[in-house]
Formats: structure tokens, sequence, C-alpha cells
């Protein structure tokens, strides 16, 4: 198993229930890739890449029983509150009708749309949810395992009354500026609720398409723990109850292990190499990071054909977001905002168009002076995170263009950062006094020491045309490559979607079956 | 006096609808708003001598088998070709495309050898594309939601071709109908100004950027033309788009059909849910059997119907269907011709369309601009001099050019299109004399067109050109409204056939052609 994240610990943990004997190997030092919980200055710990998981899968953590193996939940009562700057802030209650309250005095209107939203949305959500656990059907052969699958989505279509049948086949290519202005008439309620259309892809809420993303991150938050809570210990805590599941059934986990080449053997993939020239056999090699760089730069091109060469090079892996975290003396104050409400997630996104307007600088390879931000401060449900006293902040910042024009990330950083900081300034003043160490990791760091291509924090843009069956590429979406006994598992592969579980769940399913 | 069908709107599509029926032994009556007939495929003299295609101003979408039917060149339609785009570059240089393949391909080549092989393959994928997706034009959408049986096998119909296709072919399908254009070409070519001028035709009639996904299917709608035939490209109308309509015109007397202009309805009338007839706005009231609107569904439902008639979720997707205008129109009588500076003098280069589509920076900020509410300051243009292919629509020696312009939002954040409307014009002026600065004196007369005026003048909502965007989810089943895709109406003997149903927009008449086969297989005559 190439690359220790929470899709390939996944996968590696049941192929190991199953009895087989996979080897984790994870190129830092630090296994969960972008679940990872580390200490940014002496006695502060924080998630270094995501803060929110994708978030896991309720059937995974069941399956692999990974309560049991040391992973608990915080819970928040608080989804997302938006911020702002003359402290009326919004909150989005876990609660649909505490939430349809608060909203109230926003908007009567939207106060009482709300819950109509929320069941449309889950009710949505529950078809779209039907197709993640299974493998995507080839549209050339399918089995008849293929169409049962698909009939199971196809009632499931078949039980939404039409009016919701319909919003599904129109929201998905919608404009998720549009979907929201459909729904509600508040800006600020509206701008909320389409950052979870563009979060982490190339799209702003007007960009035709948001609408999926925001389709598939709600099909997520159907079948996991609520997106607000956190784990115990961090993220990270994750991938640690992972690998002793991964232990406990005989299987390893190795890091610091980077792997250089797979091996391959007249069309077979026989094992790997290490950069430190180590040769590892094995039956069959899963890939947990994403397909362009397994198959662009871990295979020899000879062995994959020009047609396929030529589409995954095509495949949009091109990141927009940069991760900011800061240690801090002491709890911020933020105008408005009580400490319950950040103990969830906080976003800035005063409206829509402020959303575009960051979007704008990043087609022309500028990062955003005004980005959207969302980010916890996860020290405040998780004291084992700090070792004294203070707090740590984590921050999705977002636009952060992979390419620059005119100048690179290790220029750019800095300023970045500062404008990063000045942006939360506006909302909590005296933030900046507070801040005892700040770590700033830009697409190219995602990229460079993390290991995504294109510092693509979901392994591929999450469009249309790279979805399902599709992903990553049409007639290659059942985790399997042109090269035989060399699979996917990570993120770039059907469902997708981060931090779930999912992908490496079906890859394993496929593997398995495979195997016996 | 009884009809069997009354259409409201004499636009090419109502035209096309009432020719098909009349044909058939029905007795039709088109009404018309204006003095001529064409709805937006129109030739008006505007000014003195010049006469204008004054909104729609080529042709080439315009299905086959209906220039077959009616016989279109007997009734005096003839189709001049226009040939090539030519594309002038902020640095001096050009891309000049021509219906000449080998030149073209010496011409990219110039730009880069990359794409000059690349441009082969990517015709030929285009090819395949529109034979794909052309069938689905003469089809009338099936409702994915209900169990009608004719519906899902047109369905898998599709489904069977759609897996006969060969795998990559498949993929650019898929792609077409999802991904953006610029993202699209960016799998083929490496030159900008290639992509950029190439995927403009991905965003005409949307309110959409180049990189904004669903992009790549309008590319594909504009593709479609090309395919025709023997890989026509676009043309011009001699005489002006508005002959296309008067030949349709003729075609429809031919067969019977009677033709009104200056005849505006007022209202559509019903009788115990079913639709009986119109009034006029003079009183009059036409009785029929059938009455079919080739007006937009706004007008059609919100004005001349009482919304209160129709059901809720109905009236709400017919306010919710996406109109957006986002393009202008300037007409220029001029004394001379434009003189590029990348290419000088009255070369065969002015013959063709001129496309001011610099670079993808370039349609992207014009497009920011429009999406903050504000015209864009250094517009997209598609522009035609129709004079040179055909001397009979200017004096001799002067010469009528068209510009198509985008993005012109119908919704201003600051001021009206009544006081904006010179601004406009001037804008385009500017942008045009970057490229050929002699155009500021050689203009006789201007004309401009914004969205407002196209909404007032040519009874099309918010001055979509489209009758509504052609975006993903308001196009095949889900056009114009979820569940009401297939010409009819929630009001009995009620039916549509204009541009906001299936396939949509453009001189194309197969929205007129697919509505009169659904009348003539309902209704009896």
């Amino acid at each position: 198993m190439i690359g220790g994240g929470i899709n390939g610990l996944t996968c590696a943990a049941y192929l190991a229930k199953a009895g087989f004997k996979p080897l984790v190997l994870e190129a830092t030092d630090r296994i969960g890739g972008g679940a990872c919980t580390a200490e940014i200055a002496p006695g502060f710990r924080a998630p270094i890449l995501a803060h929110s998981t994708g978030p896991l899968r309720h059937d995974v953590i069941d399956d692999l029983q990974l309560r049991s193996h040391g992973l608990t939940f915080l819970p928040s009562e608080v989804s997302v509150t938006s911020l702002a700057i003359d402290g009326r802030s919004l909150v989005i209650h876990e609660e649909v009708n505490q939430t349809a309250a608060a909203l109230r005095e926003w908007s009567p209107r939207d106060a009482e749309q709300w819950p109509r939203f929320v069941s449309t949305l889950a009710s949505l959500a529950r078809v779209i949810g039907t197709l993640y656990s299974v493998t995507p059907a080839p549209i050339d052969d399918a089995s008849g395992r293929d169409l049962w699958a698909l009939l199971r989505t196809l009632r499931a279509f078949r039980a939404l009354d039409q009016a919701d049948a319909y919003r599904l086949l129109r929201w998905g290519p919608m404009a998720v500026a549009d979907l929201v202005g459909e729904s509600f008439e508040n800006e600020r309620l509206r701008a909320v609720v389409a950052a979870d259309g563009i979060f982490g892809t190339r799209f702003g809420p007007w960009s035709a398409g948001s609408g999926l993303v925001l389709l598939l991150r709600a099909a997520n938050e159907a079948l996991g723990p609520a997106r607000s809570w956190v784990a115990r210990g961090g993220p990270g805590a994750i991938a640690i109850a992972l690998e002793s599941v991964i232990r406990k059934h005989g299987g390893e986990v190795q890091t610091g292990k980077r792997v250089a080449q797979v091996m391959v053997r007249d069309q077979r993939a026989r094992g790997v190499v290490l950069v430190d020239g180590t040769e590892i056999a094995a039956a069959t090699v899963v890939s947990g990071v994403d397909p362009k760089q397994t198959l662009l730069s871990l295979c020899d091109a000879a062995d994959l054909g020009p047609e396929f060469l030529w589409r995954m090079r095509n495949y949009r892996t091109f990141g927009t977001v940069a991760k900011l975290n800061l240690a801090l003396s002491s709890l911020p104050t933020f105008p408005g905002v009580d400490r319950e409400s950040l103990t969830g997630r906080m976003r800035i996104a005063p409206d829509v168009d402020y959303l575009e307007r960051a979007f704008d600088h990043s087609k022309y390879g500028r990062y955003s002076p005004a980005p959207y931000i969302e980010f916890t401060v996860p020290s405040l449900l998780d004291d084992s995170l700090i070792a004294g006293g203070g707090h740590v902040l984590s921050a999705y910042v977002q636009f952060a263009p992979y390419q620059l024009r005119n100048t690179n990330w290790d220029d750019a950083a800095d300023g970045f950062a500062r404008m990063a900081i000045d942006t939360l300034e506006q909302y909590a003043p005296g933030l900046r006094g507070l801040i005892v160490a700040q770590q700033v990791i830009t697409p190219l760091d995602l990229e460079r020491t993390y290991g995504f291509t294109g510092g693509h924090i979901f392994h591929g843009e999450l469009a249309l045309d790279q979805m399902l069956t599709m992903r990553p590429l049409l007639g290659w979406g059942q985790y399997r490559t042109p090269v035989r006994d060399l699979y996917l598992g990570g993120s770039g592969t059907h469902p997708g979607t981060g931090l779930t579980g999912g992908s490496g769940a079906n890859a394993a399913r496929e593997i398995i079956r495979q195997l016996r | 006096m009884r009809y069997d069908a009354i259409i409201i709107g004499g636009g090419h599509n109502g035209l096309t609808c009432a020719a098909y029926l009349a044909r058939a032994g029905r007795k039709v009556l088109v009404l018309e708003r204006r003095h001529v007939l064409g709805g937006a495929a129109v030739t008006e003299e505007v000014f003195p001598g010049f006469k204008f295609s004054v909104c729609s101003y080529v042709v080439s979408l315009l299905r086959p088998e209906i220039i077959r039917d009616l016989d279109l060149p007997a009734h005096g339609m003839e189709l001049l070709p226009l040939d090539g785009t030519f594309t002038p570059m902020a640095n001096g240089d050009y891309l000049w495309r021509v219906n000449d393949h080998y030149k073209t391909r010496r011409e990219i080549a110039r730009h880069s050898r990359l794409d000059a092989e690349a441009y082969e393959e990517y015709g030929k994928a285009m090819i395949e594309m529109g034979r794909f997706a052309k069938p689905i034009l003469a089809l009338t959408p099936p409702d994915p939601t209900s169990l009608d049986p004719r519906g899902l096998l047109d369905l898998l119909a599709i489904g069977k071709r759609f897996r006969a296709m060969r795998p990559h072919d498949r993929i650019n399908q898929v792609q077409l109908l999802t991904m953006s254009a610029v993202d699209f070409l960016d799998q083929w070519f490496e030159t900008d100004v290639l992509k950029a001028t190439m995927s403009a035709s991905g965003i005409i009639g949307t309110f959409l950027g180049v990189r904004s996904p669903g992009t790549a299917y309008v590319l594909l709608h504009h593709y479609m033309g090309e395919i025709d035939g023997s890989f026509r490209s676009w043309g011009l109308a001699r005489g002006g788009t508005g002959a296309v309509s008067n030949a349709i015109a003729a075609a429809a007397r031919g067969f019977g059909a009677e033709i009104r202009t200056e005849a505006p309805v007022a209202q559509i009338l019903t009788k115990s849910g079913r639709a009986s007839g119109v009034a006029l706005t003079n009183g009059d009231e036409i009785r029929a059997e059938v009455v079919i609107s080739s007006v937009d569904p706004h007008l059609t439902f919100l004005r001349f119907l009482d919304p209160r008639q129709l059901p809720d979720d109905f009236v709400e997707g017919v306010r919710r269907y996406k109109f957006r205008g986002s393009s202008g129109k300037v007409n220029l009588a001029l004394d001379g011709l434009p003189d590029f500076t990348a290419l000088p003098g009255a070369g065969p280069h002015l013959r063709g369309a001129m496309s001011i589509s610099p670079s993808i920076d370039y349609m992207e900020q014009a497009y920011d601009d429009a999406k903050y509410g504000a015209f864009s300051q250094r517009p997209y243009m598609d522009i035609v001099i129709p004079s040179l292919t055909d001397p009979s629509v200017a004096p001799p020696g002067k010469h009528v050019m068209s510009c198509f312009v985008q993005y012109a939002p119908y919704h201003l954040k600051e001021g009206t299109w009544d006081e904006q409307r010179e601004a406009f014009g001037d804008a385009v002026i500017n942008a045009i004399a970057e490229y050929a600065p002699n155009i500021k004196n050689i203009i006789r007369h201007r004309q401009v067109l914004t969205p407002l005026d196209i909404e007032r003048e040519f009874g099309l909502t918010e001055g979509n050109i489209f009758q509504g965007e052609l975006t993903l989810e308001q196009l095949f089943f889900l056009r114009p409204v979820p569940g009401w895709a297939q010409y009819a109406t929630p009001v009995d003997r009620l039916y549509l056939c204009g541009s906001a149903t299936h396939p949509g927009g453009g001189i194309m008449g197969a929205p007129g052609k697919n509505a009169a086969m659904r009348v003539l297989k309902e209704v009896k005559g």
C-alpha cells in the first residue's frame, strides 16, 4: 500500500481484517496524510491539514471497530458560524429547528425555508449516497452485480417525489449561487451555504457545476458523524486508530519509506522500489496517493499506452486551498460570537459576490486579497491538543491558486500569511497580538511535502466529468489501472471527496474479490 | 371563422410550425405583433439604403430536413458562405482560420506546430460528437421521472448509441456535456488565442464565462451547424436573415396558412382549463382548436395567461427559468471598410467573421465585469460585414457591419440601459478601434441594441437571444420547465414551439417542427 493517508489505511485495514497481509509505506515520518495532528510550537498540537474530516463514514467506523481502537468524537452543537465584522454573526446549528429559530431575525421566509431545504438536501443526498458504497459500473460491460447496484439507486431516485427528482437533475449542473438564490433571500445565509459548493475546487459560486459539489458533500454528511464533530486528539487520531486495526490483524505500517517506482514485470505489478533502492515484492500494489502521481511518476509511461497517458495528463488537479495554523497564547475574542459557537466551524463568507471575487483573482494567477476562510479552534473541545495554556486555530484559506503569475509560492508565502491574518484580525481584533507561532502551508507545500499533485486536497477536481465511473478517468473508475495488480484506492477514485475512507473501503472490496 | 391552430409569434420557429401544420392540411393562423415577420431573424432597413439583419445575423443551424420539406430555396432562400474567422491579437499578430482545412493548419502551425496536428484530431472528434448529438435535436425529450415506455425507449436508444461510440468519443461526449470550453480545449491546444477564439462560441447566449463548466456543450451546439450537409460552415442569407423567415412564411402561405402582422395577442383564451383561442389587444377574439405559442414561457404563462389557472409548482418553474440576457448588438452603417492593424487592407479576411477574442484572460475579464452588473468595458465581439458578400444590403461603396457583443447584462447594477446605451455603444467602438483604428472615421450611422431594447422590440424576455439560457439545467428534458419539456403545457390544447423548448435557440427551426409533429399526433384535424 503506497501512502498512509486515511483512504490508504482504511483500504489496508479492510485487507488485513480479511486475512491478507498488507504493508503500508508512508513517505513522511507521520501517517494520516491529510489527517494528521502535530506540534506547531512546543505545547501546541494542531490539525496540520484537514481540521474537519470527510466525515469518516459510519460503516467504516463500525466495520473496523475504530471506537474500540481508541477513536472518540467530540460533538459540537454548532455546525457553522458566518462571522460578521459588525458582530452580527449568523449561526447554523446541527439541530434544524434551532437554526430556523436563529434565522428568524434575519429573514422569516428563510427561517421557514430552512427545514425544507435541509430535508430536501438530505433526501437527494440519500440517492447519491447509494452510489458511494458501490464500485461504479463500467459503461461497456456492466455485470449483473453492477446493474443490481444501479437498480438500488434507480429505486431510490424513483422514491423521490417528482419535484425532488427534478431538483437532483437540475442542482447538479447548476451554479451553487443559483441554487442558494432559489432557496433563500438572505445574502449571508446564501453565502455560508454556497461555500460548501466551492471548497477545495476551482469553482466560484457562479461556476456551473458547483451545485454538484454541494450535493456530494451533503451525501457525505449523511453517511458519517456531523462535520463539526472532531476526533479527540485531532484528525491524526483517526489514522492512529486505523493503524492499530491494521497491526491487530497482522498488517504492517512503516513511515519514512518513500516509494520511487512500482515494479512492473510483463504488465503486472510485482512490488515497489523505495528511493533508497530497497525492493519490496507484493502480490498486489495499491496506491493511496493521487492518480497522477501514481501513474505518471511511479509508473513507466511505456506500461500505460499513449491514449491513457494523454487522458491522465489532462486529469485536472489544480489546487486552490492553503492552510494557516496558529498557536495562540489565549482565546481571541470574536465580537458577537459566544464560546459555544466557537466550538463549531467559523466562516468568513459575508456574501456570494465576496466568494466570487475571491475566486476571480485565482483565474489570473493571484491569491485573493480578501479570501474565503473556514477555521476552527479545536483546542476548545479537545484540551489534549494543548500542553500548557493557550489555543490553536486552524484555517483553510481560499483562493490560493497552485500556479501564481510572476512569482512563486516560496516568495509569496509570507505575504500570503500576513494577508490571511489581517483578514482574521478584522473579525477578531487583537488576534495578531496573541500569536505565539504560525505555520502556513501553500498549495506548493501540499504537493512537495504531502504529495498532493497540483496541491489539490481532493486528489483531483470534483467536476462532473471526473466523478463516479469517470473518476479518475472514464473506463478506469473501478480502482484498476492499465497495469495488472496495480490498484488505486485514494481520494482520486470514486467516491473521493476527501477523508471519508469511502474510496479505500471500495478499493479493498475490489482487491479482495480479485485476490480470492 | 374557426381555425385548427393559432400560432402566437411570427418568428422562424412559429412560421416553421405553421408551415408543417398547414402542409398537413390544417387551417393555421399566425399572429405577429410587429409589422415584419421573423422575430429575431429579421431584416430591416434601419437607415435609408442600409439593410440590417437586426438581431440574428448568421445561418447554419437551420435543419436540412426543414429546408427540404419546405423547399425553402424555391421560396427565395439563398445561403452565401461566410468564410473563416479572423482574430486580431493584442501583440499585432492575428489568427485567421478559414474553411480550407490545409490553409488553416498552416496558419495554426505559425502559432504552434503541435496545435496544427491537434486541430486535425479535434475536427474529427467534433464531427463524431455532432453525429451523436444531431438525432437528439429531432427528438421529443423523454420524462426521466415517469415510467412512460416511449420515453424510456428513447433514453435507451440514446444509451445504445452512446455505447456504440468508440471509447474516446464517449469520453469526449461526456466532457462536452460537463466541462468548460477552456478545460475542454486545453486538452488539445496550447495556443492561447486559438483557445480563446474557439471557446467564444461556448458562451454565446449564456451568462457564463469560458471557464464555466457547461460551456463546452454550447461549443457543440454551435458546431452542429458546421456538420450539417457537406460540412457547411456558417453562412449569410442573401437579403439578411429576414429572407429566411420570409421564405418559411412563403412556404407556409403556399400550404394555405394565414399570416397576420401587427396583430398583437393580449390574452390566451381558455374554456374549462382548455385553450380555446386568443384575444388581440384590439379586442378581437379568434377561436381555434389549438393554440401554439412561439414566444417565451414568461410571456406565454405569466402575461397571456392568468398564472392562477396554472399549477403552483409549474408557475414556480416558469419564474425560475433563467433568461439573463447577456449580449447586445451594434449595427453600423459604414462609408468604408475597417482597416485592421494586424492585417491591413480590404483583404478576404473581412468577408468572414471577425472575432474580438484575443486571449482567454480577455474573455474572462469581459465576463467579470458582467458578473457584478456592468457591461464589459472591453467586450467579446463577433463581427460580420454582410455587404461584402451580398451588395444588395447597402448602397454602392457603402457597407453594413453587424457586431454581436457580449457581455451586456440585462440587470445593471448602476443606472438603466436607457442611460447607459450610448456609453455601451462607445465601449464597443473603442474595443474595435484597438484593432482597427480607422473605424471611428468611417461610421455613418450606428444602432445600439441593449438587452432591454431586444426585450422591448422583439419580445425576448430579458433580451436573451435563445429565449432562455442554454445551461445544462435548462436543456433537453429540463427545457423550459422540468416535466414540461414535450411542447405540451398544463393547459390542454396549448403548446409551445419556440426556442425556449428543446433543442433551443439559433435559427434552427427544430423546436417549431418538433412541436408541429406533436400537435399533429395528438390533435386530429
